[in-house]
């Protein structure tokens, strides 16, 4: 901690300038060796990054399949308007929207209820980390056996669980069209608070102690504490997890592709489940292309938002 | 442990040195104040964080529930699990019978392998580059740093698993499906992993290098022997990210490894049923099985990994 | 922005585990996995993975898709192969039915690393023949085995052709059955003299015998699956449309058109929607639902595949029986598909083929294990033989493996695939009296016409 301190009042940072001299013999070492450094991340990033971004792009005007050599017969704009007109598409969309829906709310507000209070309970920190975070850092094909065992019709735990509610004769989670986008919901909860929660605990740990013993002294009560300190405070970092949700929401396929297989019939298939669908089981990677351009566009808006809001609050934060 | 605590703000210690009520008007917030605080305002700290602890056990039970299920699960017969969540329950003859089965006859021993190997390679490659790479647009000016800079943010845009098909088609060309190559390449370029670094090496001041520089160290050197020792803890925070992740990654095995004997725990869960069948407590076991490693992993490194979640987080 | 990752003291002491200390125990780890792989034979699976090389040389290398009680039946099967003299080393894999299995044997062909044989439904074996994912098989090639065409099923053999060339051995077939609880039905008079079901013909004697089990029953005279499942009205709606004269296939021209017949379909949608109506059967029930009504005495009668025979032995004290679904309309038929051989692209040495082959005419032998799980064998020594003709029930119903009426071929049709679940959810609707016949098929239709009008991948 103390070197910490003596480096950095004693020397002030170096920030590397913007501009760069080529020809003189330094920079043009210093050049070399720039690209040197960066050429094996820079030749994977281009490999599976770039490449793939633009191959996508081009075979979603091509009819390409995956049994055949080759780009395939052009299509124009065939397979962005066969997307566009499928009921699948659009319901594939509803069901990635409807996930959204269903799964940021609790993993937003539950997290920060557990993180808020996770910190007042300075000893057991560790149990409580455990009990949330655990769950996180296990694969989704082991999530996804253990819930679907719990939500076995009719003898699973969660058939108990209804029961003991009073329903007699509850509906098979993940069989019944119109519940079994709740059943991954759920599932997904579970799964993934751990994450938020860490954030939001990571957040909490930043407010300094004497705001709230201000807060005190005015005579607030603990409710009172969080409903004016700790929730405006914790402003960017909600903003930041409500929308690395919502992202993360549009790019589901695990715990879709392990429970239900996008069924009840269609009921429950996601746009990545339907990109992956059409170019893997019906070979035609032209179309699904389109479908992931399509999908990737509307990613591409939601992050941009982020940033616009991001920037927008770093800017009244700094004017504050 | 006790770094976090001291930075913890608690207004468990507020309430204790709050002022009583009825001194309010005259009591300033500076002076400390370590009167006996008057019941009310203790009790309602009290009885906050009585609920504070109820509700927050209430919780993690509930959440501790599903795991302990799918062990208590895995130890039970396969012919209780059968039939039904109450069987389960009543029934207490514990035993490991499910777990022999699996690591006797089963693949699991080939999908811990390729689970392993895909994970460590990844994490060691993409580890190493995502830092030279950084080191490169820390400290290093050349022509087109920006165009790089610039790239490299609009990749944190894109979504990996929008890029399956290509990927798919590319190691088709390349001749690597069903191979570990197909799910280690894809997943080195960790973008996020740069912009963690690259902010960790800004923050390192250059007195080191300069000096370094005067002996007549090259690049290479001040970045083996300085920059990355002085890294270690980010290291470490990323190695562990970019190993959790590529070993649940399931999307991309699953397409390009098609053998059983080759697929990866994920995909091994995932797609073959194989013996298991209506083996309830068999194929519960191998879902305790499947997520044993992280969980260990997660004991060893708990604050690394929380760390590094929080961190590369707060970057995506 | 709010960084955790700088600050816990980067430049105090050092940390506890540093990386290369992380790597270093990983590469040990890494080695003494790799050693005790290679004590129990991961080895191979590291070499190959790393270095591409032959992962199963010598063996062979079986796909299938069979889960439950066909996958018990199965595994028996393999281990008598296993068992018997000159048996290769067998590598099995099963995969979840369906979709995921058949992206998985297309996706290891298409990568090089097929296995040496696999299962797959005849009308999804089409599509993968066209694609160019499978091997030929010629009549040498049988003959390795001392097989040959006479020895099958010709229904099922000839359906399977290509192009005029064969692409799969058949093993079996697995029409739409009906079965029948013997009780119920004793009640209600619907049972000869030998304890067996009297021939129901026509619509009239359909509905006749519905009511009079329905006297019995107090609820239901019949029962098929409705909602769900997809496969299943699709199975019963065209069990009954291929038994009109005068139908045409539902697809045409390889799926290009649309090509059912408008009247005969609005008919029989009509009728089987009256059925449910009339409350001789039920508007509403799942699979497990469907069977479990004739299991509780609920419904006399069962529609659905013949391998459900298994499920229904295994209910205590149940006594039921099986036949052919009755020729309600003008001829015979019953909507089936077929569990094929096939053997996927790749470069095959001469042993290998012979040792693939050897499996196939192996597991064809043990055919009678494998109808005890209710198919229909389509290896005829078998089929024929006086062993299999007192399998009872299986014998009573054995004969509709020959008028097995397969779903038409079109690269989005097939067991499981995009065509069944569209036009058997709009089935399930019309059952449920939730859509009319119009507007079912009008759906359907319009759905359908996506699919047709986009070029085939094949």
């Amino acid at each position: 901690m103390t070197a910490t301190a003596e480096f950095q009042s004693a020397t002030p940072v170096a920030r590397p300038t913007r501009d760069d001299e080529a020809g003189s013999p330094r920079t043009k070492g210093m050049s070399r060796a720039g690209w040197l450094f960066l050429a094996p991340f820079g030749i994977f990033y281009v490999l599976f990054l770039i490449w793939p971004v633009i191959y996508m792009v081009i075979t979603s005007f091509f009819n390409t399949t995956m049994i055949k050599n080759g780009f395939g017969g052009f299509a124009g704009f065939a397979n962005y308007q066969e997307m566009l007109t499928k009921p699948e598409f659009w319901s594939a969309m509803w069901h990635t929207i409807q996930f959204t829906i269903y799964t940021t709310p609790p993993l937003v507000i539950l997290a920060f209820v557990f993180a808020v209070l996770a910190n007042r309970a300075q000893h057991g920190q560790w149990f409580f980390r455990l009990a949330f975070f655990v769950p996180f850092i296990l694969p989704s094909a082991a999530i996804a056996l253990i819930w679907t065992f719990i939500f076995t019709p009719g003898t699973g735990l969660w058939n108990s669980f209804q029961s003991l509610l009073g329903d007699d004769a509850p509906l098979p989670v993940l069989g019944t069209p119109s519940i079994a986008m709740v059943g991954i919901a759920i599932t997904t909860v579970w799964w993934t608070i751990g994450f938020n929660f860490v954030l939001y605990l990571a957040g909490l740990q930043d407010i300094p102690r004497e705001l709230y013993e201000a807060a005190a002294v005015d005579g607030a009560s603990p409710w009172q504490q969080i409903r004016s300190i700790t929730i405006p405070l914790l402003n960017r970092t909600t903003t930041l997890v409500i929308l690395l949700q919502i992202v993360a929401s549009m790019k589901i396929f695990d715990q879709v592709y392990l429970m239900t297989a996008g069924g009840p019939g269609i009921s429950t298939q996601v746009l990545l489940g339907l990109v992956t669908t059409t170019a893997f089981t019906d070979y035609r990677v032209g179309a699904a292309s389109a479908a992931s351009v399509l999908l990737f566009i509307v990613i591409l808006l939601i992050t941009l938002v982020r940033q616009l809001i991001v920037r927008a609050q770093e800017r009244r934060e700094a004017t504050r | 442990m006790t770094e976090r605590t001291a930075e913890t703000p608690t207004t468990e210690q507020g309430a204790d040195s709050r002022p009583p009520r009825r001194a309010r008007n005259g009591v300033s917030a500076a002076a400390p104040a370590r009167h006996v605080p008057e019941n009310g305002a203790r009790a309602s700290g009290r009885s906050f964080t009585i609920v504070a602890w109820t509700v927050l056990i209430i919780f993690a039970v509930l959440w501790l529930i599903p795991s302990l299920w799918a062990i208590k699960t895995s130890l039970t017969d396969n012919g209780v699990s059968a039939v039904g969540a109450g069987a389960i329950l009543k029934d207490w003859n514990l035993t490991f019978a499910s777990y022999y089965t699996l690591l006797s006859a089963g693949n699991i021993w080939n999908w811990y392998l390729a689970s392993f190997v895909t994970a460590s390679l990844t994490t060691i490659f993409a580890v190493l580059f995502s830092a030279m790479a950084a080191y490169a647009l820390s400290r290093l000016r050349f022509r087109g740093r920006n165009v790089i800079f610039l790239l490299f943010i609009g990749g944190i845009l894109v979504p990996p698993q929008v890029l399956i098909v290509p990927i798919f088609q590319m190691l088709n060309i390349g001749g690597l499906l069903n191979t570990y190559w197909a799910v280690i390449l894809p997943q080195i370029p960790t973008v996020i992993s740069v912009f963690v670094f690259k902010q960790f090496f800004d923050g390192i001041p250059r007195d080191f290098e300069e000096s370094a520089r005067i002996d007549g160290a090259g690049y290479w050197r001040s970045f083996r022997s300085i920059i990355m020792p002085l890294s270690r803890p980010v290291m470490a925070a990323m190695a562990i990210v970019t190993f959790v992740g590529t070993w649940n990654n399931l999307i991309l095995p699953l397409f390009v490894l098609s053998n059983p004997k080759l697929m990866t725990i994920p995909v091994g869960l995932a797609t073959v049923q194989g013996s298991y069948g209506q083996r309830l407590s068999d194929i519960q076991a191998s879902s305790i099985l499947g997520a044993l490693p992280l969980v260990i992993l997660f004991l060893i490194f708990q604050r690394r990994i929380v760390e590094g979640f929080a961190g590369s987080g707060l970057k995506g | 922005m709010v960084s955790r990752d700088r600050g816990s003291g980067p430049f105090s002491a050092p940390a506890r585990l540093s990386r290369r200390g992380l790597i270093r125990g990983g590469l040990g780890l890494a080695a003494g996995i790799g050693l005790a792989g290679g004590l129990s034979g991961c080895g191979s699976a590291l070499s190959a993975g790393i270095a591409r090389t032959q992962l199963a040389p010598g063996t062979v290398t079986y796909w299938n898709l069979f889960g439950g009680g066909d996958g018990v039946r199965m595994v028996d099967m393999q281990h008598a192969y296993e068992k018997s003299p000159g048996a290769s080393p067998l590598q099995a894999a099963t995969f979840s039915w369906g979709n995921p299995y058949y992206t998985k044997v297309s996706l290891a062909t298409v990568g090089g690393a097929p296995p040496d044989v696999s299962i797959a439904h005849l009308t999804r074996m089409k599509n993968l023949a066209t694609a160019g994912l499978l091997t030929e098989i010629t009549d040498d090639m049988l003959n390795l085995v001392g097989l040959s065409q006479q020895d099958f099923n010709q229904t099922a053999w000839d359906e399977a052709k290509v192009d005029g060339k064969t692409y799969a051995i058949p093993l079996d077939t697995h029409p739409f059955v009906m079965f029948y609880n013997k009780d119920v039905c004793q009640k209600a008079g619907l049972l000869d003299g030998s304890g067996n079901l009297k021939p129901i013909h026509g619509k009239d004697g359909w509905e006749s015998a519905l009511k009079a089990a329905k006297k019995v029953t107090g609820a239901y005279g019949a029962s098929v699956c409705s909602v769900g499942d997809t496969s299943t009205p699709w199975r019963w709606f065209q069990t009954l449309y291929s038994q009109r004269e005068g139908n045409t296939p539902w697809l045409g021209d390889g799926g290009r058109k649309l090509t059912y017949n408008k009247d005969l379909t609005l008919d029989t949608l009509a009728w089987i929607q009256s059925l449910t109506k009339s409350g001789l059967m039920p508007p509403t029930t799942d699979y497990a639902g469907a069977q479990t009504l004739m299991f509780t005495g609920k419904s006399a009668f069962y529609l659905e595949g013949e391998w459900e025979i298994s499920t229904a032995e295994a209910v205590p004290g149940f006594k039921f029986g099986m036949v052919p679904v009755p020729t309600i309309y003008d001829k015979p038929a019953a909507q089936a598909d077929s569990h094929m051989f096939v053997l996927p692209r790749m470069d095959r040495s001469a042993d290998q083929l012979k040792r693939t082959m050897g499996f196939v005419k192996f597991l064809l032998s043990q055919s009678m294990t494998w109808a005890k799980g209710g198919h229909v064998p389509a290896y005829l020594p078998i089929k024929d033989s006086e062993e299999y003709k007192k399998l009872l029930p299986q014998a009573d119903y054995a004969s509709a493996a020959n008028y097995a009426v397969y779903d038409a071929p079109a690269w989005y049709s097939g067991s499981g695939s995009n065509f069944e679940n569209i036009v058997g959810a709009q089935i399930g609707l019309v059952l449920q009296g939730i859509a009319s016949p119009e507007a079912a098929l009008a759906s359907a239709r319009q759905q359908l016409e996506i699919y047709a009008r986009t070029e085939s991948p094949l």
